[in-house]
């Protein structure tokens, strides 16, 4: 078991940078993900600290050890792939077994640790078969059951749901959350999908082109982002985001009115926000981002907004609402599925809601 | 029948009138290799048309063994081709896998030196190679002078790098974490999953050598070194030799190859066509 | 991927090794023999010894003519009846296609020395079997060997059988390829098969026929074995003499290393320019 820690890590392929310098500690036994669309550097991150990238700059230490010009195969890390990468010429006990045999583990050693993978992942009565004849859940048990005989310090798994069915997706999930308390390991886990970060991690990393963008535990970063990417790519359906106006000020926050929507003023008391960001100007344009399980009914709420309803999705115990406001914004609005009108338009109440500049930066 | 069923009948009946002619006519040339090599030599030369085998086959390798040593011809060669194939699917699929998976300093310069070479005829290199191996390092009439020339191939090496680079990155990833040597990795794990590959490469070399003529013909011309086509053509051309035997000995060069290919048809058309599909 | 430069090294080395000592360093070594006269020991540099005598040496330029007409006539011939055996064996009406391909590809793994042997014996004059079919239908027989319009065609015959069926395969496999769909395109579009060969196979398959043609034309640029073999040595009276044959007599029998490797170097000229004419010819619209 052991820390990981990042300092200013980058990546450039030749002139290219996709890393432009991430840093975190990840402390010993934490369950870490990291989240972000494709391309935000994610992968390439991960493939870093297990060793099979170059690290262009800045340091990468495992256990206090700067790993940096250590083989990947001399790191104490394991790892899980999209692909799962199983052997296909190979049965599932030589699968789990070859790192092994290679690299010269006494062989007693070896059997047990096959044995105990093969008991933790309830795989021992696929052991002569080939991958071929596996199913993509239990391909990926042993794919996991790889990295577990590794008996590694970290775990890292490379968005290895991904090429699951979604009702196994759920089942591997709660398998990999159950695989972290028993074996306690660090584990870092790349993912595109917020919601397996959500349920999964301790904390959260969220990347974007080669940034983070913000790390936090999974309910901090839904109820505290640090700017609009941020939230709009945590939480299910996404964050609603209205164009306002800054009307004026109100100590100490300030009155923001949503564009086409003069009647619809937000008053949002401004503490948090960074110095160099600065409280608005009146008179700046501003985004609104209002979650869809924060309407409300009419009146109920700091603000009433009309809003035109197009399509209404029904899935049982909650309903969307797809709608759009007077200035032509979408918004999804979640409701009881009692409660749904047979209006083409609503008034619905904000109750609760995030301000963020024109660049995108949280205002609080 | 429908109109549009009775005309696919007729362009297939049409098909095969244009291909079974062209197919007889193409196999012709064996068929008669076949026939001549069962055949005495006055038969051989004899006004009558002649079209089907005769008995003569023991009597005429008989004769070819006399005009020269072709059994031991025939030993030479299938020791140098198999020990061609092994050396040289190694050392090809070894340089195709380096091509394939590093990045590495100088890497754009092979391969267009690789692909450059398979412009460049084969005679350019021929005296230089001849002067070396049989002045220099004073080995004609040797193994070493038939096997190790000819083990520079270009075309091998870049069907090997593109089998190589068509597999996932991640199944070599994977084992590079858990901690497996290069040299491991690719004897392991690369070179089982490209075995039907591998196939094909093998055959098509040792096809190459089997049937290699210029180079044993320059480099081995001494009576006992010779290879088994070497010791064929120098009685193609003799006023006092039986063609019988050269016919005998023909189809023992040929028909094991055509039963190989009728066996491994796939790999070997896989080989072949591995130049078109990249 | 990590930057390997070691691993990979560790892994080129032996071709690499080989490719230098038997390729390299023949290739700079030719050109320098190239330029010095060699039937004089020791060897001297003397830069128009060979070049010289080369350009006007008729026995150079008769090689090269042949070497040019068997060039001109027989790769064109061949590639396209490649090209016809290769769509008629693609065709989903062909039945028994394995016996088809048999005959057509089986020439692929004859040796040169043995097919050249049949061909001697199936072109005798009195006693060949072609003779003899000509006579039977009342043609006049031919002296395939002492005449050089025979001889030559002869040799472009030999080759052509030979040589198609290796292309069919290349270019088969180029064919299948081509993805069926844009077949079903076009024939709901309602194109006619032939119009879909012209105006789809034919331009998605260029690529694979250059390929053929380069490999083709080098091949033939260094003709040999049937020359050597079929029409012993070159005849009738160096009829069908071409560079290879040249080549050989002047290095290999007459010892005459300098003038070989000059011819060997003018061969490869060809071959290069042809290869660039080709490509240039055949080169993709920006």
């Amino acid at each position: 078991m052991a820390t990981v820690t990042l300092t200013n890590v980058v990546k450039r392929f030749g002139v290219f940078e996709v890393v432009h310098g991430a840093s975190m500690d990840i402390k010993d036994g934490e369950f870490v993900v990291f989240v972000g669309p494709s391309g935000c550097g994610k992968s390439t991150l991960l493939r870093m600290i297990a060793g099979l990238e170059d690290i262009s700059g800045g340091e990468i230490a495992i256990g206090g050890k700067v790993v940096n010009d250590v083989e990947a195969a001399d790191r104490g890390i394991a790892m899980v792939f999209q692909s799962y990468a199983l052997y296909p010429h190979m049965s599932v006990e030589q699968n789990l077994s070859f790192g092994l045999r290679m690299t010269g583990n006494p062989k007693a050693d070896t059997e047990r640790r096959v044995k105990r993978a093969a008991e933790i992942l309830r795989i021992s009565e696929l052991m002569d078969r080939r991958p071929k004849k596996l199913s993509g859940g239990q391909r990926q048990r042993v794919a996991i059951g790889r990295a577990i005989v590794r008996e590694p310090q970290v775990f890292l798994f490379d968005e290895p749901l991904s090429n699951l069915d979604a009702e196994l997706r759920v089942q591997m999930r709660v398998e990999i959350s159950r695989l972290h308390k028993e074996l306690g390991t660090t584990m870092i886990y790349v993912t595109h999908d917020q919601t397996e970060a959500m349920t999964l991690a301790d904390r959260i990393v969220v990347m974007r082109a080669g940034h983070i963008e913000q790390i936090g535990q999974p309910l901090d970063l839904y109820d505290n982002p640090d700017n609009q990417f941020v939230a709009g790519f945590v939480g299910s359906p996404k964050m609603n985001f209205i164009k306002g106006r800054v009307v004026g000020h109100d100590a100490p926050g300030v009155v923001v009115e949503l564009a086409g929507q003069e009647k619809t003023r937000i008053t949002q008391p401004l503490t948090g926000t960074a110095p160099e960001i600065g409280s608005p100007k009146i008179g700046s344009k501003v985004i609104v981002g209002v979650r869809p399980e924060h309407f409300g009914n009419a009146g109920e709420g700091d603000a009433d907004l009309v809003v035109a309803i197009d399509v209404i999705e029904h899935l049982g115990g909650t309903s969307f609402l797809y709608a759009r406001t007077a200035n032509g914004d979408d918004v999804v609005i979640q409701r009881d599925a009692a409660k749904v009108p047979d209006t083409s338009e609503i008034t619905v109440s904000i109750r609760k809601s995030y301000l963020f500049d024109e660049k995108g930066l949280r205002l609080r | 029948m429908s109109s549009r069923s009775s005309a696919r009948l007729g362009r297939s009946i049409a098909l095969h009138l244009f291909l079974t002619p062209l197919a007889l006519i193409w196999l012709f040339p064996l068929w008669m290799m076949v026939v001549f090599s069962t055949m005495p030599d006055n038969g051989i030369f004899s006004p009558g048309i002649e079209l089907l085998p005769h008995g003569n086959f023991i009597d005429n390798f008989n004769n070819l063994q006399r005009d020269t040593n072709f059994v031991g011809a025939i030993g030479i060669s299938v020791s140098v081709a198999v020990t061609y194939t092994i050396l040289s699917v190694l050392l090809t699929s070894m340089a195709g896998w380096a091509l394939a998976r590093y990045q590495f300093f100088g890497k754009g310069a092979v391969v267009a030196i690789i692909l450059g070479t398979i412009t460049l005829p084969y005679a350019v290199v021929l005296i230089p190679q001849f002067i070396m191996v049989a002045r220099d390092f004073k080995l004609a009439n040797t193994w070493v002078a038939l096997i190790v020339p000819p083990l520079f191939n270009s075309l091998g090496v870049l069907f090997m790098r593109q089998s190589f680079s068509m597999m996932p990155d991640d199944l070599f990833d994977a084992a590079r974490v858990e901690g497996v040597k290069e040299w491991r990795i690719f004897l392991f794990v690369a070179l089982p999953l490209a075995r039907p590959m591998l196939a094909a490469l093998a055959i098509i070399l040792f096809l190459a050598s089997w049937n290699n003529y210029l180079w044993p013909l320059l480099i081995n011309s001494q009576p006992g070194s010779m290879t088994a086509p070497v010791a064929l053509g120098t009685l193609i051309g003799l006023t006092k030799v039986s063609w019988g035997g050269i016919m005998a000995g023909a189809v023992m060069l040929t028909v094991p190859m055509l039963v190989v290919f009728v066996l491994l048809q796939r790999h070997f058309i896989a080989g072949i066509a591995a130049g078109a599909v990249k | 991927m990590r930057n390997r430069n070691a691993t990979a090294y560790r892994f080129l080395t032996p071709y690499l090794l080989i490719f230098a000592i038997f390729w390299v360093w023949p290739i700079i070594s030719s050109f320098m023999i190239s330029f010095q006269a060699t039937r004089t020991v020791p060897w001297r540099f003397a830069p128009s010894f060979n070049w010289g005598r080369l350009i006007g040496d008729p026995a150079f330029f008769n090689a090269l003519k042949n070497t040019l007409l068997i060039l001109v006539i027989q790769v064109p011939v061949m590639i396209s009846l490649a090209l016809v055996m290769a769509v008629l064996l693609n065709s989903p009406l062909l039945k028994a296609r394995g016996l088809y391909r048999f005959a057509f590809f089986a020439p692929v793994v004859v040796g040169e020395v043995a097919y050249s042997a049949v061909f001697r014996l199936m072109f005798n004059l009195d006693f060949g079997i072609i003779n003899k079919l000509l006579n039977s239908v009342g043609l006049p027989k031919i002296d395939w060997f002492s005449n050089v319009t025979p001889a030559m065609a002869l040799i472009m015959i030999a080759v052509t059988w030979r040589w198609a069926g290796y292309n069919a395969i290349i270019l088969l496999a180029g064919m299948q390829s081509i993805p069926e769909d844009v077949y079903e395109a076009a024939t709901l579009d309602r194109v006619s098969k032939l119009k879909q060969f012209f105006y789809i196979t034919l331009p998605l398959l260029k690529p694979v026929i250059v390929f053929c043609l380069v490999l083709s034309i080098i091949g033939t640029m260094q003709l040999f074995t049937e020359p050597f073999l079929i029409t012993e040595r070159g005849g009738p009276g160096g009829g069908t003499e071409t560079l290879g044959l040249l080549l050989y007599r002047q290095g290999f029998r007459s010892l005459n290393f300098g003038y070989a490797s000059a011819v060997a170097y003018t061969m490869a000229g060809l071959a290069i320019a042809i290869t660039l004419a080709q490509l240039w010819l055949t080169r993709e619209p920006k």
